[in-house]
């Protein structure tokens, strides 16, 4: 059978140029149709869809947006629901990742989008989220109110499972008319996700489309970014290059790119009682999604010092990962994704031939692989799926100065360590560029309201618009009770 | 391992553990009786499996709880095979291993405890019963009861069933005492938590982890895991083996 993604209010189906996606996984295949929109469509598309912005959603309260979010999330977190259902089904066979992984990780990411964290998350951008529904007193003198574009257009990569939400839902709640181009690695949740809005909000179903096109085909991409009143794009430089490069002067373009994300671990962590559970932390965050995501880490400083040897704790870590392959086994590799494993491998354990103490650690025939490392190495991203590397340092106070150089690159980092010594480690890593710390076992799950890559996710979409105090004393002037 | 030419009986081997089970054994060679009560689809797909895996399978209906059936399986087994060498009573009464949603103790009546000791006991018990001619007629045999790690550590109190796999253990050392002298060796698997079975589905990860973390080996069991001590327990390897409980749990339970 064939399943059907995108979301296209106001088109009829009939109308459109679909093509077919086809997964193979382990003998499953699976056909995904996928809709091809003509220029005249998107424009079209476009144009309904600033109308119903404009019109709708712009006089639409905030909390009104929220619980509507809200109920569409409690569906996909329903597991009685046939969206919930065809997601477990289906997601695990498109993406290659384990069911028991993505069934788990679809609840814990869906429920950052329950409406109290919807609400947490406009807070944390709008001191005043009332400033997004009417003029509200600003603190200089005057008011002002933040208008969301009339057309956000999203192009989205990668194939963790439901990412778009993030991009889709903060357009929603500054009330943008929204339309986003999947990636052929998972084109389902986000088209879902805009049937259910739309089942329970009808209006504010024609106020988002998903769309799809084969990455690289210029032309389309041009059609919707001519018509974006801003761009929200992910993927890697070169892509985003050209997407910025395309895009008309007079759009705003924010734009995602690769990320390098790692962890670090202080010798506090490492006694004998708690080293373990150190390990199986560190380790659960490498196989969440295989890596795959730009707060996925791919080596981890560890201190010197502790009960536990950084080298002990990198047996540690690669134990766990044996054992996690038994819980959610890795999905099949592409050739490409297997030869970065293999290039991965051979270059540490080239380095191994020359460093005593260095180590990889696993078979290749393995899913997962640990380097070990005494050297001072500069940061690299590993070979991804399941491969990371382990660094010995004699103090972890040394590790900010090491990855400065790589200030563009840097996002997340996890740390186990000692109350003093978080903080301290905050402050010097905040300085050259890490964009968020969280502790290990939870990189991969950011929460409500997180600063992606340290921007303001909603706030970088909103214009202000401020009526100045010496408008309202000047309209007094020209009131019919001025004396 | 070669278990060419052995005759393997399974009893509830359409799913979960037995199916490993029962794979297994083919895959070294063995002609598996695959045992299901319910889902001959399964039981299909399973011989299907073992036949791939290079040994010989047939599926053969019968609900272990009715003494009838249990006879019924094994006259044709006997029919068809001629003899059998190894028997591996794994199937028990549907039980649904959910934490959070079991019945404590006082709201628990003897008719539960009763359908776990039909599950567990008579059916073991029948099914010995009627391969006994067969199994001391060669004076030779070994007999492979599943029990469960719950039994020396009920991690979570499902009494009905740990009570009715414990009774399991006994009655398979006092059997093994009356067998040993006819050559027949009767020994017992016993499982942790293995993940996932239809049956263990709804237990939660937060449970799963607190098993993980208090087990040396740091992971909840697979359906696999539980195929090697079962088939060393039905070889050669193990022919001075009897009346003992291999603890299969990743080392939770230390006996």
């Amino acid at each position: 059978m064939a399943l059907r993604a995108g979301y296209l209010p106001g088109i009829n189906a009939n109308d459109v140029e679909w093509q077919t996606l086809t997964y193979d996984r382990d003998g499953q295949a699976i056909e995904v149709l996928v809709p091809l929109l003509s220029d005249e469509q998107m424009k079209d598309l476009s144009g309904r869809i600033k109308e119903v912005s404009r019109q709708h959603l712009k006089s639409m309260a905030v909390s009104d947006i929220t619980a509507t979010i809200d109920a569409a999330i409690a569906r996909l977190l329903d597991r009685n629901d046939t969206y919930r259902q065809q997601a477990e089904e289906y997601l695990p066979l498109i993406t290659g990742y384990d069911a028991e992984m993505v069934r788990l990780g679809l609840t814990g990411y869906l429920k950052t989008f329950r409406q109290s964290e919807l609400r947490r998350f406009v807070a944390e951008d709008f001191v005043n989220p009332k400033i997004l529904d009417e003029f509200q007193p600003l603190p200089k003198g005057g008011y002002g109110r933040a208008y969301g574009p009339d057309l956000l257009a999203h192009i989205w990569a990668g194939n963790v499972p439901g990412l778009p939400l993030w991009s889709l839902i903060s357009g929603l709640l500054v009330k943008a008319g929204n339309i986003g181009k999947v990636p052929s690695t998972e084109p389902l949740m986000a088209s879902w996700f805009a049937h259910i809005i739309a089942e329970i909000d009808p209006k504010l179903g024609q106020c988002l489309a998903v769309v799809w096109w084969k990455g690289g085909d210029v032309d389309r991409e041009q059609a919707l970014l001519n018509q974006a009143d801003l761009v929200m794009a992910y993927g890697n430089n070169d892509t985003l290059h050209q997407i910025r490069d395309r895009t008309p002067i007079t759009t705003r373009c924010l734009t995602y790119s690769h990320k390098v994300s790692f962890g670090m671990v202080s010798k506090a962590a490492l006694d004998t009682g708690k080293a373990w559970e150190v390990a199986h932390q560190a380790a659960y965050d490498i196989v969440r999604y295989d890596q795959q995501g730009c707060y996925s880490p791919h080596l981890f400083f560890v201190e010197q010092g502790g009960a536990v040897t950084p080298q002990e704790f990198a047996q540690y870590i690669a134990n766990e990962l044996d054992c996690f392959e038994e819980k959610f086994p890795r999905r099949s590799l592409s050739i490409e994704e297997a030869s970065g494993v293999a290039a991965w491998r051979q270059s540490e354990e080239m380095k191994s031939f020359f460093a005593e103490n260095n180590a990889v650690m696993g078979d290749a025939n393995d899913a997962w692989s640990v380097a070990y490392s005494e050297a001072e190495e500069d940061l690299a991203p590993s070979g991804l799926n399941r491969t990371a590397k382990v660094i010995s340092v004699k103090q972890l106070d040394d590790v900010p100065a090491r990855i400065a150089p790589y200030k563009a690159f840097l996002q997340t980092v996890g740390i186990a360590a000692a109350p003093e010594e978080l903080q301290r480690l905050a402050g010097m890593l905040g300085a050259v560029g890490v964009t968020r710390i969280s502790a290990l076992e939870h990189m991969t799950a950011p929460e409500a309201g997180w600063h992606h890559d340290g921007r303001f996710n909603l706030l970088d979409l909103v214009t202000m618009t401020e009526v100045e105090r010496s408008a309202e004393t000047a309209a007094e002037a020209f009131s019919d009770y001025v004396d | 391992m070669n278990f060419d030419g052995k005759i393997v009986l399974v009893t509830g081997s359409s799913r979960g553990i037995g199916a490993a089970i029962a794979k297994a054994f083919a895959g070294e060679g063995a002609t598996v009786i695959v045992n299901y009560v319910q889902n001959v689809d399964a039981a299909d797909e399973v011989v299907a499996a073992c036949k791939e895996a290079g040994g010989d399978a047939t599926a053969i209906q019968a609900d272990v709880t009715s003494g009838e059936q249990i006879q019924a399986l094994v006259d044709q087994t006997l029919m068809d095979f001629a003899k059998i060498d190894i028997v591996v009573n794994n199937a028990f009464k549907p039980y649904t291993f959910d934490p959070d949603n079991r019945k404590q103790f006082w709201d628990l009546e003897w008719q539960d405890y009763q359908d776990q000791l039909d599950g567990a006991l008579f059916s073991t018990y029948t099914m010995c019963q009627a391969v006994l001619p067969a199994l001391k007629k060669r004076t030779q045999g070994s007999i492979i009861n599943m029990a469960s790690d719950l039994v020396a550590r009920p991690t979570i109190p499902y009494h009905d069933y740990t009570t009715a796999k414990s009774a399991l253990i006994g009655f398979s050392r006092n059997l093994a005492m009356e067998l040993g002298p006819l050559g027949i060796r009767v020994n017992c698997v016993a499982p942790g938590l293995v993940y996932p079975t239809d049956a263990s589905r709804k237990t939660k990860e937060r449970i799963k982890e607190m098993i993980v973390a208090q087990t040396p080996m740091r992971r909840i069991a697979s359906p696999e895991d539980i195929t090697g001590p079962v088939m060393f327990l039905a070889s050669d390897w193990s022919r001075f083996m009897t009346g003992q409980t291999l603890y299969v749990d990743g080392g939770l339970v230390m006996k």
